[in-house]
């Protein structure tokens, strides 16, 4: 392959920039914005251009001219993204009405990871902890990106007998909640066992590629396997409650393959919402004043994937809550800081932008902030934990699952 | 690393300078596709006591400076001329300093931006008035005012935003830090007033392009935002651009108080059809021109006899208001609930393209003639303009007007220009294009010089153009040197405006 292959594929939308800034700058509450990048704001005074969406775009057409190269140096400012999507959202800030025709042109995020695979290409990247983790995703004896054994991931299942190996409808584990919030885990068991349901479960299930695919690796071995797999079981639907596991199954693997997928991939919260329509889901009795509840968004549902009402409607018909929102919400909701790799490579980073979102909560009023993403979860939890009383006496964390069975 | 990094990280601390390669090709460019200046050292200083210092270093070492606000300008506003010199990143002086609600005046830094403050005002019911430059709230009050700029919202109310300025803190290029206006008498308590204390000296820095000093700190006027507003927008008969102008001048004529009027000509409405820009306007038969208005009022009442007389004057001119949701095609909706992207869609209309366009200050009723001799510049140019295209395979470059605002006056501002592409296209570098494209450029910038129009967001290559050609009198642009000769003896800052340092004005 050559140099630059995959960034001269994006030279459209490079060229298109045409660098009003908006991607750093933007304030307009009459359309729910509020600044745009999780990063330039986490890194406060600190932020040069570099660092955001409009100063990168301008290195970039600097790189398609000719006028410089890729280096290690420029891999350790890109990789300092999370990917969220949000430069995109401010970007395309069109309607039905009015259409701005950058919009159809400019993915940002479609544009970093072009430039992440040049940088692995040119052996510039991956950094040293993401080196690891991809190590990790293909040893044979874990293929998960925390290094754990393989079968660790599925020891949670045997507190489960009546889970089947073949059925319609497939759970697809992912890597983060079976072996770091199992707790969450158990209680989707609990939920789905009163309300009736059956799936099956492999343990010859891969880590889903998706940390490997926002780093710009190439994971193709990973997804022909998942795939021949679920196909082998029978499935007609697959569900995750994993917001990567979800944008990656349902989004990158037909576009990887080429192809549609023999089966349907949902997210959890899709899963809930039959369940809670059809009164499969029996609640405790509450009464008294209702808990305010704020709901984080997960770029990989969210922005990603356009998955913003399902989740809403699903904490809506908990008892005992009143939903209400962050300044920041849906297509403009601010990153927890965790993808993208960012997490793994830059950790302080990641905690510095969740500790701004649990402020937002906690300013927006809530007693507790829910999300559905174990990653989102995960770093929301590490960013808590290093907080005062300013904000761990006045809010509580929980995944939509951990509040739902709550209530049972 | 060298001696002067060092006495300059001196000033500022290491995390706030950079001459890291990537660092400074992110501050390479503005919003055109041509001009490109790679800064050596990039800096972001806190105060206007670094700046102070950084402009004595500078000085000492004869390096260029320029300031950069929300770098949303054009043509080398806020980019080197060349790849060179210091860049100074104002964005980190963004502090909101004070709101004096008894006054109506906020001090603020120079580095915020017009969504920022605008956003803060909003929580006191009050706002700037005019809503700084068309370029987007992400633009600096610094930059606005180095531009005079117009065109966010509420410029045919309020004027360029430059009007609302009380005063400001400067640092000159030698470093002496000046306060204009009330605060030039250093007993005075707080900003208050612009005039008085002798010249307007304030004046000397609106428009100045960064030429004159570095704003670091300004009180501007700030207004209650009425609570009622309408808005209405309106097909145009043939003839759309007299007919705008007509009402145009109708409405200053009877000295009606409007917030905004703008103008979609034509060429924009009948072009943008087919690339799907404003899908509200699809159901038009007649693709003419639209002219909205947006009318600002304390009291029902007071809205409804404005409405009553405007809507007189628009439909006296056998104009067809549209209905009144933005889906009707009510674009004066969507632009006073919007404030935001009333230019930017005429950017990358096709991939990788941009329009090559300045905003300039005209009088209403030159309006026709500019838009006939625009005309008449592209048919002569017919034949550059097709060798880019033939190259590009892209649509075929058009000239005209984008939207055209009522500003203070008796005013438009007229976006002349032509879309076009950029040099690089599908994996090569065409020199030919960025060639034709500044030959083409250049030769509708003096069409319209000459025709007496005032450019305001110059960058370097209007306003040295308009040196070259000799637009300036001998003696204005003499005094214009002779003054920047006092305060910037050895031309550090903004190097390249104006053709300072060459000898480009002929009599």
């Amino acid at each position: 392959m050559t140099e630059l292959e995959n960034l001269k594929k994006e030279w459209e939308a490079i060229f298109s920039c045409m660098g009003c800034g908006e991607c750093g700058f933007a304030i307009n509450p009459m359309v729910g914005i509020d600044l745009t990048c999780p990063v330039k704001e986490a890194l406060g005074e600190r932020a040069f251009e570099i660092y955001f969406s409009r100063g990168r775009m301008s290195v970039l057409k600097s790189i398609l001219e000719g006028s410089i190269p890729l280096s290690k140096k420029l891999a350790e400012y890109i990789y300092q993204c999370t990917e969220c999507g949000n430069c995109k959202e401010t970007c395309h800030q069109s309607d039905e009405n009015v259409v701005l025709n950058v919009s159809k042109w400019i993915d940002h995020c479609k544009v970093w990871n072009a430039l992440r695979k040049d940088l692995i290409e040119a052996g510039f990247a991956p950094l040293e902890r993401h080196a690891t983790l991809i190590e990790w995703m293909s040893n044979i004896h874990m293929k998960n990106p925390y290094g754990e054994e393989q079968l660790k991931k599925f020891e949670w299942i045997s507190a489960f007998p009546n889970i089947k190996e073949k059925s319609d409808l497939i759970f697809f584990g992912g890597c983060t909640m079976p072996l770091r919030q199992e707790k969450t885990l158990k209680n989707m068991m609990k939920i789905l066992q009163v309300a009736g349901i059956e799936f099956a479960i492999t343990k010859d299930e891969w880590c889903c590629g998706s940390i490997g695919l926002r780093i710009g690796e190439n994971v193709e071995d990973i997804i022909r396997h998942n795939v021949d797999l679920i196909e082998k079981m029978g499935a007609k639907t697959v569900f995750t409650a994993c917001a990567g596991c979800y944008r990656t199954l349902k989004k990158d693997y037909p576009e990887l393959l080429g192809e549609e997928l023999p089966f349907e991939v949902k997210h959890i919260t899709e899963v809930l919402i039959e369940l809670l329509n059809n009164n499969q889901i029996p609640f405790q009795h509450e009464e008294g004043e209702k808990l305010k509840v704020t709901y984080h968004d997960p770029c990989h549902l969210g922005r990603h994937m356009d998955l913003y009402e399902i989740p809403r409607e699903v904490i809506m018909k908990i008892p005992g809550i009143q939903l209400i929102e962050m300044k920041r919400n849906r297509n403009h909701a601010w990153c927890c800081g965790a993808g993208g790799g960012v997490k793994s490579q830059f950790p302080e980073l990641a905690v510095e932008i969740s500790k701004e979102r649990l402020k937002e909560a906690v300013k927006a009023g809530a007693n507790l902030l829910t999300t559905s993403c174990p990653f989102c979860i995960g770093n929301l939890n590490d960013a808590y934990n290093e907080m005062g009383p300013e904000i761990k006496e006045k809010i509580r964390l929980l995944d939509i699952i951990d509040l739902i069975a709550s209530k049972l | 690393m060298s001696d002067v990094y060092q006495k300059l990280e001196k000033i500022v601390s290491k995390e706030f300078i950079s001459n890291d390669l990537y660092v400074r090709h992110a501050y390479s460019r503005n919003v055109n596709p041509v001009l490109k200046g790679v800064p050596d050292i990039v800096i972001r200083p806190n105060d206007a006591k670094e700046i102070s210092e950084i402009l004595k270093i500078a000085n000492e070492e004869n390096l260029s400076v320029i300031p950069r606000g929300g770098g949303c300008c054009e043509w080398g506003g806020s980019i080197p001329d060349g790849d060179t010199g210091i860049l100074l990143d104002m964005k980190r002086m963004n502090n909101i300093i004070n709101l004096d609600q008894d006054n109506l005046i906020v001090t603020t830094e120079a580095g915020i931006s017009w969504g920022a403050l605008n956003e803060y005002l909003s929580q006191f019911g009050l706002y700037t008035g005019s809503l700084g430059p068309g370029s987007g709230l992400t633009a600096s009050i610094g930059g606005g005012l180095s531009h005079h700029s117009v065109g966010a919202g509420g410029c045919a109310k309020y004027g360029a935003c430059t009007n609302q300025l009380v005063s400001l803190e400067v640092v000159l290029p030698t470093g002496d830090i000046i306060e204009t206006g009330s605060q030039a008498n250093k007993f005075s308590k707080f900003p208050f007033n612009r005039f008085g204390n002798g010249p307007d000296l304030a004046g000397l820095f609106c428009g100045d392009n960064g030429i004159y000093g570095v704003k670091t700190r300004v009180s501007l006027k700030v207004f209650p935002r009425p609570p009622f507003a309408a808005y209405k927008t309106f097909l145009l008969p043939r003839k759309d651009v007299e007919v705008a102008s007509q009402i145009m001048m109708d409405i200053r004529r009877k000295g009606i108080d409007i917030y905004d009027t703008i103008y979609i000509p034509q060429v924009i409405v009948a072009t943008s059809a087919p690339l799907g820009l404003f899908p509200m306007w699809d159901h038009l038969k007649k693709k003419r021109g639209i002219l909205f208005y947006t009318i600002e009022a304390n009291s029902d009442i007071e809205l409804t006899e404005r409405v009553k007389q405007l809507d007189e004057i628009f439909l006296s001119k056998k104009t067809e208001v549209l209905g009144p949701e933005i889906s009707d095609g009510n674009f004066a909706k969507w632009q006073y609930e919007n404030p935001w992207h009333l230019y930017h869609n005429l950017w990358g209309i096709v991939p990788a393209s941009e329009p090559f366009t300045a905003e300039c200050f005209t009088p209403i009723n030159m309006l026709p003639d500019l838009f006939r001799d625009t005309e008449a510049w592209e048919a002569e140019n017919r034949e550059n303009m097709n060798q880019i295209s033939n190259i590009t395979g892209n649509i075929t470059i058009l000239s005209g007007s984008g939207p055209i605002a009522l500003v203070d006056g008796n005013n438009v501002e007229y976006t002349v220009g032509f879309n076009t592409s950029r040099s690089y296209y599908d994996g090569k570098n065409y020199k030919i294009i960025d060639d034709l494209n500044l030959k083409l450029w250049k030769s509708l910038l003096i069409r319209m010089f000459k025709h007496g129009v005032q450019y305001y967001m110059f960058g370097t290559l209007p306003s040295s153009l308009m040196v070259e050609i000799g637009a300036y009198s001998v003696e204005y642009y003499n005094l214009l040197k002779s003054i920047k000769e006092t305060i910037d003896p050895n031309f550090i800052l903004s190097r390249g405006k104006f053709n300072l340092k060459g000898d480009g004005i002929h009599d």
